[in-house]
């Protein structure tokens, strides 16, 4: 089969996967926390199986964990959208949660000597604490926007992280994850247009974070991609964070705007770079 | 008197090293891989359509010859898969990164030899496991003995070179299976080494 066309497949599959979940969601609010944590955990799952195949377990690669986590992520994904009123115990969840996912992630780095012991350590804790945090405050920001206002802001993160995965961490898997995790949510964006009730939910706005940022994660410590990037990633997330707190007419915009220029230049900055670098390979 | 003493010592000198180099010769000799005068090749399709050929500049290795027991042969090849070059070097920084080789978390690729049969005076099997990418499968290698000779500095030298060809995919390098690069992916090993 023509290599593009399973490409597009391999990312149009998991989003026409989700949509049918986001839709079922949108019309059966009872089981709106559960279909869209498994729209979310599902089309990772979909998208990861098409791109690079079936993971093992237990995994020697430690990138088999975006797979795994992505199934583990459903039922916390659920629990946390019913635990939302009570953010105090997602919160502490999230922050007790989220580092041990990163000791799995970087423990293989350590143990080749990539990273020494400080090295691998601080950066569990930079990622576990920093990401638990963001997906608080991105998952409390989901109440603040209409449905597909949220997932048009996550959606256009997707978008941003695959041109960073590709041009800056060299992985073009990871930016065929990073980009079907853009159509996984992108695709809420006309469901939710249809239906004023939509809602992506904190439990799915918190997974997709959290999966945007073990993306991230592994195309800095496995990739190429370069430290200072990972703010750009923040600066996204923080922008959808405090600007959903803003005033109701600029709550969308001001987001949308700051993605576009933060994480726009980042990625014009990292084609730029790859580009002048190019030695015709593709 | 003196004389027939000196004569005793002397042979039993002789006997004493002669003795020494006995299980030398049972345990058979060390050889060194020589990466100056070795290569490991590889080739891969690309877009079904031409072989692109790449080679690993840095590996080390052993080889112990027994030629009284060649069962009690071995051979161990490490290959530094950050030394990878395709003669392209956005090409060789994909390739050691997550979408092939991931080096970070895999920086070697190693091959340790279980059994060794003569199968004729050029002709060894070389059976296996190759590691690669936390992966470890059986390999069953022809190896063909290319000459034993001396090199500049007198050292004893001995070559050998085998072809074979191995599905990445059961090594999890799965990236660009459906139609972008082969499964198959095609190795020459030839490697010259010194005698230690």
């Amino acid at each position: 089969m023509n290599f593009v066309l399973t490409s597009l497949l391999s990312a149009g599959l998991p989003a026409l996967f989700a949509g049918v979940l986001w839709f079922l969601g949108g019309r059966f609010h009872r089981a709106h926390l559960w279909l869209s944590a498994v729209a979310v955990g599902g089309g990772m799952m979909l998208a990861y199986y098409l791109a690079l195949g079936k993971p093992a377990f237990p995994t020697t690669d430690a990138q088999e964990w975006v797979f795994w986590y992505a199934l583990g992520l459903i039922p916390l994904g659920w629990l946390m959208g019913i635990a939302a009123p009570y953010r105090w115990i997602a919160g502490w969840g999230l922050v007790l949660a989220l580092p041990w996912l990163f000791v799995w992630l970087f423990v293989p780095l350590m143990r080749s000597e990539h990273w020494s012991l400080t090295v691998g350590m601080t950066w569990i804790l930079v990622f576990g604490v920093g990401l638990a945090a963001m997906a608080l405050g991105v998952a409390s920001a989901e109440a603040r926007l209409t449905g597909w206002q949220m997932a048009f802001l996550l959606a256009l993160v997707g978008g941003v992280s695959a041109g960073m995965m590709f041009y800056g961490a060299k992985s073009s898997s990871f930016a065929q994850l990073a980009g079907a995790l853009g159509l996984v949510v992108g695709i809420a964006v006309p469901v939710g247009w249809g239906m004023r009730s939509f809602r992506v939910g904190q439990g799915a706005v918190a997974m997709l974070v959290v999966l945007y940022g073990i993306l991230w994660a592994i195309g800095f410590a496995y990739g190429q991609l370069q430290a200072p990037y990972l703010a750009v990633f923040a600066l996204c997330m923080l922008a959808i964070a405090l600007g959903a707190r803003g005033a109701s007419g600029w709550r969308f915009v001001v987001p949308l705007l700051l993605i576009l220029l933060i994480g726009g230049g980042a990625v014009g900055m990292s084609y730029q770079t790859y580009m002048s670098a190019s030695t015709g390979y593709e | 008197m003196k004389q027939s003493m000196y004569r005793a010592l002397s042979a039993l000198a002789m006997l004493a090293l002669l003795g020494s180099s006995l299980p030398l010769q049972a345990q058979g000799v060390t050889y060194r891989i020589d990466p100056v005068h070795s290569t490991v090749l590889f080739r891969v399709k690309h877009m079904n359509t031409a072989f692109v050929y790449g080679r690993f500049n840095s590996f080390m290795g052993t080889i112990v010859v027994n030629e009284r027991n060649p069962a009690q042969s071995s051979v161990v090849l490490e290959i530094d898969l950050n030394s990878v070059d395709t003669g392209n070097s956005q090409r060789d920084d994909h390739l050691r990164g997550p979408d092939f080789f991931n080096t970070r978390q895999f920086p070697k690729a190693t091959f340790r030899s279980t059994r060794v049969r003569k199968l004729n005076d050029t002709t060894i099997e070389v059976q296996g496991n190759l590691t690669l990418r936390g992966v470890t499968k059986p390999l069953t290698l022809r190896v063909t003995f290319t000459g034993k000779g001396r090199n500049p500095r007198g050292q004893e030298i001995i070559g050998f070179e085998t072809t074979f060809t191995l599905k990445r995919s059961e090594f999890g390098v799965n990236y660009g299976l459906n139609g972008g690069l082969s499964d198959e992916v095609r190795l020459t090993v030839s490697v010259e080494a010194i005698r230690q």
